[in-house]
């Protein structure tokens, strides 16, 4: 097979091979590159490119003022001898034609050795196995190729994912695809937290159209649920004080208050806590001073908790919640083991906290990962683990949870899962434009992070060097990645993949249409 | 105008000839009252009951009852639950209707773009509209809803009843598992009053878009554990219902079905003998003349069989004692000295192997070909042998001697091998 050459290797070293562009060949940054040597072949991806000449500097700059204030249609002599672009590329895997396997490449390419722009050929290698998940397509520089990218489900989300891109770089595009993928697999459960609504796709486009929605996806609001949708409601009897740890601030005081009200009453602790007086100091209301809590403790745990909550008392000391979310009453009171029963059955369970106070929203997560987590844990210790699913917890702006600050003081199941949750097969999926903020042991933890532009430096230099794969001259790429344009990294990649993601309105667009023939009924 | 809302009848799922009496008696007593209470018409959202084609015995009464009620000019409005449901209509439902008894609800048209159009009944006294869709088994009904044209139900003017058989999430009230639940919003919103069924205990609730979404509960017992519910002393009965343009109010209407003692047996780190002195004690100190005895036996024993438990002892004392019957659990009751372990597999029979290999260790006897590999071997061709169901036209002595044959041939001996 013949192939046209785009470039020659003309120098540099492992790091940064130079190679000079052919004219028009239409190099770009993230441009991927074969160098054919025998029984393999090398694959190198461009991070960086510079002009290159044989003219001096000088002369070019008088030429130019020539060019520009005398003669208008002057031009080089031979100009794409003299003129041209150099590309330093850096090695990224040896495909052996044997067998299809990929090693991480040792040596460099021939010197003065012919490149040609890769083709969907080399990249077969590259297959579906059981159980994997699309999320896009492979990419060299702009170009999308006809190679789709599939990661190992179980793997990959056990092992966490971390999504960090700036704002408008299409986090919420890829996250839909991700589920998309998911909700055809149903081999990987999953909870949403969707601060924006914007998943489900109640009057857009969105999850609730793919085939398999109405078996496989969950979807709770609190408010108007569509046709197939269940209400949102937690029972206050659902949520234990160190729920709020690692979440809300309180103090040791605080804590401690909220410690004793569960120990004295059980699952009705906030119930009790939020009607209580507070003047006696005690926790049951009746002047027991053994307790010692001063009331302005209790007082500010009750209004602390009555905000957090949306919690009002009317006259007859009936709590209810302005969002209608928690409940004090009989509602509810099944909701977080459905779900992570849901989970447990490889669904996509997405909540639409849209209507909870940032703090509400994650108390919400908080719960359901912490009873996700033991239910995992139970699991392993009786051997069922093989049995389920691959869990994981969607989460936006997870330095919220897992950030430096909030892990000060406290740690939460979050960061718990982030440590230990591999070995429970339940991990993270953070979505971040902050990963500087998140601390270096957690990122670390995060084996597959699919990187969207992110014009920060700090940000990228804060991903590049967590990274599964050396990315250390990835910097301009990283810079340069378009809306739609990610880079992979991951220890289940054999090199950090350069992706395009799918439109999520074209992947809706493009599936299977519903059946349409009658319905028996009895 | 009033209407009588009874769900979960079972009718024919008492084995017991004395249960049997009490099963048939609540539901007599229920369609009396509503004869007696002058209600407009009756709704029963399936399982009236407890197979499609139950024995003539219970078609026999259940059908004299429904001629009453018929004959007191009171219509009932019914829906397939998930037991007495028939894919061909050839229910003991099916048969009501065609007597004309009972009106089947479920008007449904299957429109050729793939959605489900359900028309109402108008009840002719009230004007009340009805309509609603069965109930199958396992949540296979939830594609009805799904595909459900919902727009002409929810813009339909007028007092509108919802009847439906299957689990709401929302109305969950603790993890007790009813099977498939489905969410609220799969049915249609505005009606003013859904009436449920399938949900054993009683509950009503209110949602926004949905008022009164109304489970009266199983009078009596549909399932084993409603009686030990029954024995707990959940309330049992149906809903009465007031309304002109609008509900008015809903009656809570009880029903006595018999009389229970519940006895509970902690075996949890006791021997087996102290778990049988336990049990005589308590069964000693209660009164089982005329009750259905409940007895109850869970924990893990420190030593012992579960079979050591003298249960028939148990059954002899309370019967002499004069109990109406004795129902003896003992499903939670294991013990450390033999306990059969769990085992997992792909498939039933893997998992019968499974079991049979973890377990057959604990074993010890001489011959080879009752232990190791032949052991587990030989379980399973007697598990299957004794599994046996009994054949059509085939007698029960004959049933029995076929399988005890088979059994012993199983095991290389015959009948008169001793």
């Amino acid at each position: 097979m013949t192939y046209k050459i785009a470039g020659q290797v003309v120098g540099g070293d492992f790091g940064c091979v130079m190679l000079r562009q052919k004219e028009g060949a239409g190099i770009e940054i993230g441009s991927l590159m074969v160098s054919e040597e025998g029984d393999s072949f090398l694959i190198l991806q461009v991070f960086d490119m510079e002009y290159g000449s044989q003219i001096q500097e000088g002369m070019r700059e008088m030429m130019s003022g020539v060019s520009m204030e005398q003669v208008t249609d002057a031009k080089f002599y031979e100009p794409e001898f003299v003129n041209y672009v150099l590309a330093k590329l850096k090695p990224l895997a040896r495909v052996f034609k044997a067998g299809d396997r990929v090693v991480i490449p040792k040596s460099l390419p021939s010197f003065f050795g012919r490149l040609r722009m890769i083709s969907s050929d080399d990249l077969k290698f590259l297959q579906r196995n059981r159980g994997s998940i699309f999320v896009g397509h492979i990419r060299s520089g702009s170009d999308k190729l006809d190679v789709p990218v599939w990661l190992p489900a179980q793997d990959v989300f056990s092992h966490h994912v971390l999504i960090p891109a700036a704002t408008g770089r299409g986090k919420s595009n890829l996250v839909k695809c991700i589920l998309w993928s998911v909700l055809g697999a149903n081999s990987v459960g999953v909870l949403v937290l969707d601060a924006h609504d914007e998943y489900y796709g109640r009057r857009r486009p969105g999850l609730k159209d793919h085939q398999k929605a109405s078996e496989n996806l969950a979807y709770y609001t609190p408010s108007d649920p569509p046709p197939g949708a269940l209400q949102l409601a937690i029972n206050l009897k659902s949520i234990k004080p160190e729920h709020f740890e690692g979440i809300v601030d309180f103090s040791d005081a605080q804590l401690q208050a909220m410690h004793m009200a569960f120990g004295r009453h059980g699952r009705d602790w906030i119930k009790r806590l939020v009607l209580l007086d507070p003047s006696d100091g005690s926790i049951d209301g009746q002047g027991s001073s053994k307790d010692g809590f001063k009331s302005s403790t209790l007082t500010v745990v009750q209004r602390r908790l009555r905000m957090l909550l949306s919690l009002s008392v009317d006259g007859s000391e009936t709590i209810t919640s302005r969002h209608e979310v928690f409940d004090a009453d009989t509602r509810g009171m099944t909701t977080v083991d459905d779900i992570v029963d849901q989970i447990g059955q490889g669904k996509v369970v997405v909540l639409d906290t849209s209507r909870l106070g940032g703090e509400a929203e994650l108390i919400v997560g908080n719960v359901i990962a912490d009873r996700l987590l033991r239910r995992y844990r139970d699991a392993k210790a009786k051997g069922d683990l093989d049995r389920k699913p691959v869990a994981t917890i969607v989460i936006e702006e997870a330095p919220r949870v897992i950030g430096n600050d909030v892990l000060v003081s406290n740690d939460n199941v979050f960061s718990t899962i982030a440590k230990e949750g591999r070995k429970f097969k339940v991990g993270l999926t953070a979505i971040t434009q902050l990963s500087s903020v998140i601390p270096k042991a957690i990122l670390a933890n995060m084996n597959t992070k699919i990187i969207l532009g992110n014009e920060m430096k700090q940000e990228r230099e804060a991903i590049i060097a967590s990274a599964s794969q050396d990315l250390s001259g990835d910097d301009k790429n990283i810079a340069s990645l378009d809306k739609g344009e990610a880079l992979i990294t991951s220890i289940f990649v054999p090199f950090a993949m350069p992706i395009a993601i799918p439109l999520f309105e074209d992947l809706v667009r493009d599936r299977p249409g519903p059946r349409r023939e009658k319905t028996r009924v009895f | 105008m009033r209407f009588a809302h009874i769900s979960d009848i079972h009718l024919g799922f008492q084995k017991d000839p004395a249960l049997q009496d009490v099963e048939q008696g609540v539901f007599e007593d229920a369609l009396d009252r509503c004869i007696s209470m002058r209600v407009d018409f009756i709704l029963m959202p399936g399982d009236i009951f407890h197979v499609n084609i139950p024995e003539m015995r219970v078609q026999k009464y259940a059908f004299t009852k429904f001629r009453q009620v018929y004959e007191a000019g009171i219509p009932v409005y019914v829906v397939y639950g998930s037991h007495d449901f028939s894919p061909v209509s050839n229910s003991v439902i099916d048969l009501l209707a065609a007597a004309g008894y009972i009106i089947k609800v479920s008007q449904a048209t299957s429109n050729d773009d793939g959605t489900i159009s359900l028309d109402f009944i108008s009840d002719g006294r009230t004007g009340a509209k009805i309509t609603g869709l069965s109930g199958l088994k396992a949540g296979k009904d939830r594609e009805y809803y799904e595909k459900l044209d919902r727009a002409p139900l929810e813009s339909e003017p007028g007092f509108k009843i919802f009847l439906f058989h299957g689990g709401i999430a929302e109305m969950k009230d603790d993890a007790a598992n009813e099977g498939e639940m489905m969410p609220l919003s799969l049915l249609p919103r505005g009606f003013s009053y859904y009436a449920g069924g399938h949900m054993h205990r009683s509950s009503k609730r209110e949602f926004d878009g949905y008022r009164h979404v109304v489970y009266p509960g199983t009078p009596f017992a549909g399932y084993h554990s409603d009686l030990e519910h029954n024995a707990r002393g959940a309330e049992r009965g149906f809903f009465i219902v007031e309304f002109e343009d609008d509900v008015e109010s809903i009656e809570f209407v009880p029903l006595e079905n018999t009389r229970y003692e519940l006895v509970q047996i902690n075996a949890e780190n006791k021997s087996a003998e102290a778990v049988n002195l336990m049990l005589h004690q308590k069964i000693a100190e209660i009164s089982p003349a005329d009750k259905v005895v409940i007895v109850k036996i869970a924990g893990e024993m420190t030593n012992g069989k579960t079979a050591d438990i003298n249960i028939p002892a148990v059954r002899t004392s309370l019967a002499q004692r004069g109990s109406i019957v004795s129902l003896i659990n003992k499903n939670q009751l294991k013990s450390k000295e033999y306990e059969i372990t769990q085992a997992k597999g792909a498939d039933r029979k893997e998992i019968e192997t499974n079991v049979f290999s973890e377990n057959i260790g604990q074993l010890r006897l001489d011959r080879e070909d009752l232990t190791g590999e032949r052991g587990v071997g030989l379980a399973g061709v007697l598990l299957h042998r004794l599994g046996a169901g009994q054949l059509a036209n085939e007698k029960k002595a004959e049933y029995a001697e076929r399988i005890k044959r088979d059994a012993l041939a199983a095991l290389g001996l015959d009948d008169d091998d001793s």
